[in-house]
């Protein structure tokens, strides 16, 4: 029965006032839409309603909230007639019959399943954009007057404002809650430089925070620039295995700088590995590059087992953790190559050390103001010091060879002319006479100063003895071989001239003559004697003759 | 006190009288040698070069041969080794002012049958020549 028009603006004005009391006093969206959907049917004498809501991602009307309808009804692909839709579209209402005749047979068929006689559609506007549709469905046959409908349309105006309010409202905290959690994982990611710790606070947290069940980050391997699966959370194995990941067009979207969000990744053409998706319940995903600095160093991707609209507050939240994430993974990436290089060069400098403590020559290193900055074993145990009795003193205080610097000193020659220098050195030591082979190498920096001097030091001691005992055995060979080959040269004169002697003294009558030669004769014997004497010696004594004239005595 | 008579018979019967050439590069020990000996009653073939020494000792029978070790050209125990073979039965005596153990050794295994050093006696030279003829 048609209301009279002055009580007809009374319930309307009641049901305004009511309707904007509510959806003021709730802030979320959702609760908005529920309390709206739940209400208007007694309001406004229909039998159900439902709110959907714009996917601008899809261009999709998805459900918001509904009442007085089947699933089966509200699951139905189609909302309504192209006409139908098209004009809601440009925000102009439409009501009509659930079941005219041109309409097609499906809509009609799942129309006359739930019973639906009437339905209004209105579109839900915010600031001349369609965001989505009130429909109020009546199970009896019904006529909305142009009141009704003014006054539906005011509604679901009131609800766009209230929608987008809240949806203000809830970005709103989100932003702040998502401040909060950058800061958290700000903090977190910065708090170490341990790369797989990094990387693994970042998937962890962004899960948690994001409410989806995996998180990926591939970085770009410089050597190959291949993407490589560094971190994950939340995902099989078989999942994160799978080997078509580097040539999907969200990577390779991410790759470009720009995110992308998946709504239904199970069946939307820029995911290839269907099939691995769909095993893993994976309905929606958030791929976005990780940057550091300007530059892109992989791909961070978020993955929900539900299907999930990103919002750009929340693409942007992601986008910014994943910028602030970048920043700890470069920051790790370099302190671990540091801790690399640092390593390597610790290890050069015991493959250094071994090598010097190694030789057996004493090694010193010395800085270019005369300081002791390495040394090696074998100068220690020479020289029964300890390494840090040494590192960092004045050498002139520490080598045992050294002169003091000045005169004659090779330091100073070499500081002043940057060339090497090889000496000897005879030093006493412990109450005996030492040699020493010294040289000394400068190392000479790009602008041509000595940076350091090394000096390799080697006791020659044995080597000079023995060169020595060496020469004097030459010597005495010498003297020997000229002793023998002059008693050679001797005793064949000395044979003839003894024999002569001999015959002639067999000869000889007179007496004294005979006295005479027998005198020759002992005295050619005695040189005789001399001569073998001279032939079979093995060595001399030198014995002081007159002043410093020496003669030697034979020994054989 | 033995006759004169008698002390040639004596000798004649104790003493062999032997062809000996002599092989020195100092004349003088030469003929040195060559007067004790001869006055031993012994043939001396009294040489200074090598290659004559070894052409006499080529066309005479020779029993015993006095070589210096230290010659002109060769070594007197190279001079051996070729007396040896011209005339394997020869004696020798080497004769040397400079003894060493390797000229010694490869003196004996040539045959010599003495290695005796300058300046040796007259005495000396006398005995090891009756020594090593009768030998």
């Amino acid at each position: 029965m048609p209301r009279d028009p002055i009580d007809s603006q009374a319930v309307f004005l009641a049901v305004y006032q009511e309707i904007t009391r509510l959806v003021s006093m709730v802030h979320d969206p959702q609760s908005v839409m529920t309390l709206v959907v739940d209400r208007l049917p007694g309001l406004l004498d229909v039998d159900a309603a439902t709110i959907r809501l714009l996917d601008r991602q899809t261009n999709q009307f998805v459900i918001g909230a509904a009442h007085g309808l089947s699933e089966e009804y509200l699951a139905r692909k189609r909302i309504d007639s192209s006409t139908v839709m098209s004009e809601l579209l440009k925000g102009r209402p439409m009501e009509r019959s659930a079941l005219p005749v041109h309409i097609d047979r499906e809509t009609r068929e799942e129309a006359s399943r739930e019973g639906i006689e009437n339905v209004l559609s209105l579109p839900i506007m915010y600031q001349a954009e369609v965001i989505g549709l009130l429909r109020l469905l009546t199970r009896k046959k019904r006529m909305f007057s142009g009141a009704e409908v003014a006054f539906a349309m005011s509604l679901a105006e009131q609800v766009g404002i209230a929608i987008s309010n809240s949806r203000m409202y809830q970005e709103l905290a989100q932003q702040i809650d998502y401040l909060t959690e950058l800061r958290d994982i700000s903090r977190i990611v910065h708090s170490t430089l341990d790369l797989n710790e990094v990387l693994g606070s970042i998937v962890e947290k962004l899960s948690s925070v994001m409410k989806v069940q995996g998180c990926t980050i591939r970085l770009q391997n410089l050597a190959t620039n291949q993407l490589e699966l560094v971190a994950a959370a939340g995902l099989s194995d078989d999942y994160l295995n799978r080997s078509s990941t580097g040539r999907e067009d969200t990577i390779f979207a991410a790759l470009q700088g720009e995110p992308v969000a998946v709504y239904d990744a199970v069946s939307d053409p820029r995911i290839h590995d269907h099939d691995a998706i769909r095993a893993e319940g994976i309905q929606s995903l958030l791929a976005v590059p990780i940057r550091n600095k300007l530059e892109i160093i992989g791909v961070l991707r978020l993955l929900s087992r539900q299907p999930r609209t990103f919002s750009p507050a929340e693409i942007n939240f992601v986008v910014t953790a994943a910028e602030e994430g970048g920043n700890a993974i470069q920051k790790a990436r370099t302190y671990r190559q540091i801790t690399l290089l640092f390593n390597q060069i610790e290890e050069n400098e015991r493959f250094l050390q071994t090598i010097m403590d190694s030789l057996w020559l004493q090694l010193i290193v010395l800085s270019s103001d005369r300081r002791v900055v390495m040394v090696n074993r074998e100068f220690l145990e020479q020289n029964r010091l300890r390494e840090e009795a040494v590192i960092g003193r004045d050498y002139y205080e520490i080598s045992p060879w050294s002169k003091a610097a000045g005169t004659g000193c090779p330091i100073d020659h070499i500081l002043a002319h940057g060339s090497p220098v090889a000496l000897q050195d005879e030093i006493e030591m412990k109450g005996r006479r030492c040699w020493f082979e010294r040289h000394l190498t400068p190392v000479v920096d790009d602008q041509g100063q000595v940076e350091f001097i090394i000096e390799a030091a080697q006791d020659i001691t044995d080597l000079k003895l023995l060169e020595r005992e060496r020469l004097a055995r030459t010597k005495l060979q010498g003297v020997l071989e000229m002793a023998g080959t002059t008693a050679h040269k001797l005793n064949s004169p000395l044979f003839a001239a003894l024999g002569m002697a001999q015959l002639l003294q067999e000869d000889l009558a007179s007496t004294k003559a005979a006295d005479d030669l027998a005198m020759i004769v002992k005295n050619l014997e005695h040189i005789k004697e001399l001569t073998r004497e001279m032939v079979s010696a093995t060595g001399f004594e030198r014995r002081n003759y007159v002043g410093a004239t020496n003669i030697v005595e034979l020994k054989w | 006190m033995m006759l004169p008579i008698f002390n040639l018979i004596h000798h004649l019967k104790t003493e062999k009288m032997a062809e000996i050439l002599v092989l020195d590069d100092v004349f003088d020990a030469v003929l040195l040698i060559r007067k004790i000996l001869e006055r031993k009653g012994h043939t001396l073939h009294t040489f200074t070069e090598e290659e004559e020494a070894l052409a006499f000792a080529s066309a005479q029978p020779l029993d015993l041969a006095i070589l210096d070790i230290k010659l002109k050209k060769m070594s007197g125990i190279q001079v051996l080794e070729k007396l040896r073979q011209i005339n394997a039965g020869i004696k020798a005596i080497m004769l040397t002012g400079y003894p060493t153990i390797e000229t010694a050794r490869q003196a004996l295994e040539l045959g010599a049958a003495a290695y005796c050093v300058k300046p040796i006696d007259k005495q000396e030279l006398e005995e090891k020549v009756e020594q090593v003829l009768n030998g």
